[in-house]
């Protein structure tokens, strides 16, 4: 024994091969692990296989039927969530290194393993012939084999050779990562997608052909990498230049961006100018006003004493013109004032803080009146299925608008939920309990048939957001109950302290009890956020096209100018790919939040 | 404790009641404590010296009485409840930092946020009451990081912090380590030598004989005996107060 100095044979004697029973368990699984493989590998490189279908197809997987020429709005809202994030990601560049030695571990560990798996997969699968027989055909040869092998096992070798070698240079983490992201659009430019066509009798004729799909992508993502890049320097000069505003800013363009970007591929707004003139302007002017005066006078002593009656009167008043013919939007512009009478008080306690909080109310009320006014003009954009997204777009808006809008919705039903005051407690928990006793199947039914009932006169939403306004209720509830959790784990004495020292119960809850709650619940809402991705999909049900739908229904049954009749394996294997892909980087990035996060607790 | 007699009072408590359920808590206590008074309260567990702290910054809430404090009397008026609230400070048995916070946050937070100071003032004071408590360095730990003892000294900064006229300590030591009592105890004395009002619930007689200028002995809600503490250790007046002293020294 004393021959194994190697850390890595060292470790594998220790924990599979320990006894005679984990060396059973460990040969059993790893020889069902190799079948395993081998059929799944088999299984895509048949020649039953149509891959082409997914390549071919790409288009109407990512935004369906959304108009050819509108599409560089899709194109345009990538770019911008890229160069936010390459600002974000330059701006808090904690300056993390990364040695030489580290990567070129991480690369033998990758391409050792990816020669492993070379050396396993199957030379040959089965298949079945038309008359039902079935056959076994070649997959790899062994020429093929080795070409893959050698070039594979040279950069293992040589980066394990690295690893050892004694480099001091270090890297930028953040920019190793930038790097590797680099890899797919570098592919795109190299590989070319290898695909079959038929001929007019549907047999396969020409095996490489390339279709153009995969090269006309190559060009955007590649100039939006680019620009992941340019936004990241950008980013660090920012840091460097230590703009102190920036850290409040990002964060808020992260919050508005999805209902910007949103609003950006749902509509083309057909505006009307004297409406915009005649209504629009000036009601922006007298309502930052109203705002200005509140903020500016809020913390005055005559004032303050009439803070309750103006905050009352305003939303008497609003519960007055809510049954008038007046525009939703200065009903909307109404409540908010109320808000705003709510929140001032805390808030703008400081120049500083009123200053913030002025331009924080000039931007709200700008973003409510473009967005009202836009929801109700006529679009630009007409697709001929009505439903303007589908796929990965529907079920990327479906899940992150979902969890923007229900998130802070939850929080709120949860807040109320365990209110002291009776009323609220009451209407909350009959909200949650109503929402959560009812199948997400059926509030989907409810949103496309039912919803427009209750939809103020002249508002008329797209079924897209109706599921949205529902998917909101849905999650927000259950948000609300982990949410819940999170807050009867706060001890007592954190509310005695916090009154101890003066909060009022404004302060008391987002400033101590929300921040503990919400950091104790992050796992459980990470659950609820992969379930709601993966629940997006049930839309197709209300006849939403989302990539589910597609991959089963729509690309099998196309049999002109391709025909792609019968590749339900290919597509759904496909999807499945792609939802694992994203929900197991979601959940493995939100586990080192919760490591960073966890930092405070103890 | 002559010079302290010429003071107004600063807390006056007139026949305070207070029942949880069927169980009455408190029974009738009435005290003057003038300004720069240091009183020790203490008696048996469940004699209601806790709730009587407490009511007096309205975490609990007494039924029957009244409670003047600096002037202001304790109704169910917000407004007076916060005015009383930043102006009478509390420190806790279990310390009840915030675990999210560093401790300097911890410090900073109220007088940011209810005293409106500006961050740099509230940092600048922040440091001078960790100086004062002897634990500078640990600024920026989180309270999950220090000893029990070490906690206890920030909860009180954190309490001075709002520069309150008044500081009640809920049984501050209790809590804690022997070797970790004796650093914050010498704050506490600290504090009482640079003429703070203070209340404090607690079991360490040594402070009470060496520090305060008032004893409070208390059982079952009622308040048995008030004496000056050489003649409350050495001839105090009841009989329930004899036996008590007989169990703990």
């Amino acid at each position: 024994m004393r021959l194994i100095k190697n850390t890595q044979l060292r470790w594998v004697r220790d924990n599979l091969f320990s006894s005679m029973g984990s060396t059973i368990l460990s040969l059993i699984t790893g020889y069902m692990t190799i079948v395993a493989y081998r059929g799944t590998v088999g299984f895509i490189l048949s020649p039953m296989r149509q891959w082409s279908a997914i390549t071919y197809n790409m288009q109407l997987y990512m935004i369906f039927n959304y108009m050819e020429e509108e599409s560089w709005r899709a194109w345009a809202s990538v770019g911008v969530a890229f160069v936010l994030a390459g600002i974000t990601l330059g701006y808090w560049n904690t300056g993390e290194k990364k040695s030489f030695n580290q990567i070129a571990g991480g690369l033998f560990k990758t391409f050792s393993t990816l020669s492993l798996l070379v050396l396993f997969s199957p030379s040959e699968t089965e298949i079945m012939n038309n008359d039902g027989s079935r056959a076994m055909v070649e997959v790899i040869s062994s020429n093929q084999r080795i070409n893959f092998l050698i070039p594979i096992a040279v950069v293992a070798l040589l980066s394990f050779l690295l690893s050892r070698y004694s480099i001091t240079r270090v890297f930028n983490k953040t920019k190793v990562l930038l790097f590797y992201l680099g890899l797919p659009v570098a592919l795109g430019w190299i590989i070319k997608i290898p695909t079959i066509t038929f001929d007019a009798a549907g047999a396969r004729i020409k095996p490489d052909l390339f279709l153009p799909v995969a090269t006309t992508t190559t060009i955007p993502w590649t100039i939006l990498y680019g620009a992941l890049w340019a936004s990241f320097f950008v980013g660090q000069f920012l840091q460097k230049k230590e703009i102190k505003s920036l850290k409040r800013t990002i964060p808020l363009s992260w919050l508005v961006l999805p209902l910007y970007l949103f609003s950006w591929l749902y509509k083309k707004p057909v505006i009307e100018l004297n409406k915009v003139l005649m209504n629009d302007i000036p009601g922006f002017l007298i309502f930052s006003l109203i705002g200005f005066l509140i903020i500016r006078y809020i913390t005055d002593e005559k004032f303050s004493k009439y803070r309750n009656y103006l905050a009352t009167g305003f939303f008497l008043a609003t519960a007055a013109i809510l049954f008038l013919r007046i525009p939703f939007l200065i009903k909307v512009l109404t409540f908010s004032v109320v808000l705003l009478l709510l929140v001032a008080p805390s808030l703008a306690n400081s120049k500083e803080g009123k200053r913030q909080l002025l331009i924080v109310w000039l931007v709200a009320i700008a973003v409510l009146t473009f967005l009202l006014r836009g929801s109700g003009s006529p679009t630009g954009i007409i697709t001929p299925t009505g439903s303007f997204l589908g796929g990965f777009s529907l079920t990327w808006v479906l899940a992150i608008f979902g969890t923007y809008v229900s998130f802070p919705f939850g929080v709120l039903l949860a807040l109320g939920r365990t209110s002291s005051l009776p009323l609220i407690r009451i209407i909350c928990t009959g909200v949650i309990e109503i929402v959560r006793s009812v199948p997400y199947i059926t509030w989907l039914f409810f949103a496309s048939v039912m919803l427009t009932v209750f939809m103020p006169e002249g508002i008329e939403f797209n079924l897209i957001i109706r599921v949205l306004i529902v998917t909101a209720f849905f999650s927000g509830a259950y948000f609300a109950e982990n949410i819940r959790g999170g807050l009867q784990s706060i001890s007592k004495g954190q509310y005695e302290a916090a009154n101890a020292i003066g909060m009022n119960p404004f302060q008391r809850i987002f400033l101590i009890i929300l921040p503990q709650a919400l950091r104790a619940v992050v796992p459980t809402l990470v659950g609820s956020v992969i379930t709601a991705f993966k629940d997006s999909s049930l839309v197709a049900i209300i006849g939403l096209f989302d990539v589910l739908r597609i991959g089963s229904a729509v690309i099998p049954t196309q049999s002109n100018p391709v025909n792609f009749v019968g590749t339900q394996l290919d597509n759904i294997l496909f999807i499945a790919i792609f939802y694992w892909i994203f929900c197991f980087t979601f959940s493995r990035r939100t586990m080192k939040i919760e490591k960073k996060l966890g930092l405070g607790e103890r | 404790m002559e010079s302290n007699s010429n003071n107004k009072s600063i807390i006056v408590t007139r026949n305070v009641k207070k029942w949880f359920g069927d169980f009455q808590a408190l029974d009738g206590i009435s005290m003057d404590i003038k300004e720069k008074e240091v009183i020790v309260i203490c008696g048996p567990s469940g004699s209601g010296k806790s709730t009587f702290i407490r009511c007096i910054n309205r975490l609990e809430e007494h039924q029957e009485g009244d409670i003047i404090v600096d002037g202001i009397e304790l109704t169910n008026d917000l407004k007076n409840i916060d005015a009383i609230r930043s102006e009478v400070g509390m420190v806790f048995q279990s310390f009840n930092l915030f675990p999210h916070l560093t401790v300097i946050q911890n410090i900073t937070l109220a007088p940011i946020w209810v005293r409106k100071k500006t961050r740099t003032d509230a940092e600048a004071k922040a440091t001078e009451l960790l100086e004062r408590v002897g634990i500078p360095e640990q600024a920026e730990k989180f309270p999950g990081q220090l000893s029990g003892g070490q906690q206890q000294r920030v909860a009180i900064a954190r309490a001075l912090a709002m520069e309150p006229k008044i500081m009640l300590f809920d049984e501050p030591t209790s809590a804690l380590d022997p070797e970790m009592i004796k650093e914050v105890l010498d704050v506490m004395k600290e504090l009482a030598q640079s003429g703070m009002t203070m209340i404090v619930v607690t079991h360490e007689m040594g402070f009470a004989k060496e520090v305060c200028d008032r004893v409070m002995f208390f059982d079952e809600g009622k308040l048995v005996e008030e004496n000056n503490p050489e003649d409350f250790f050495n001839n105090p007046k009841s009989d329930r107060t004899k036996l008590f002293l007989s169990q703990i020294l």
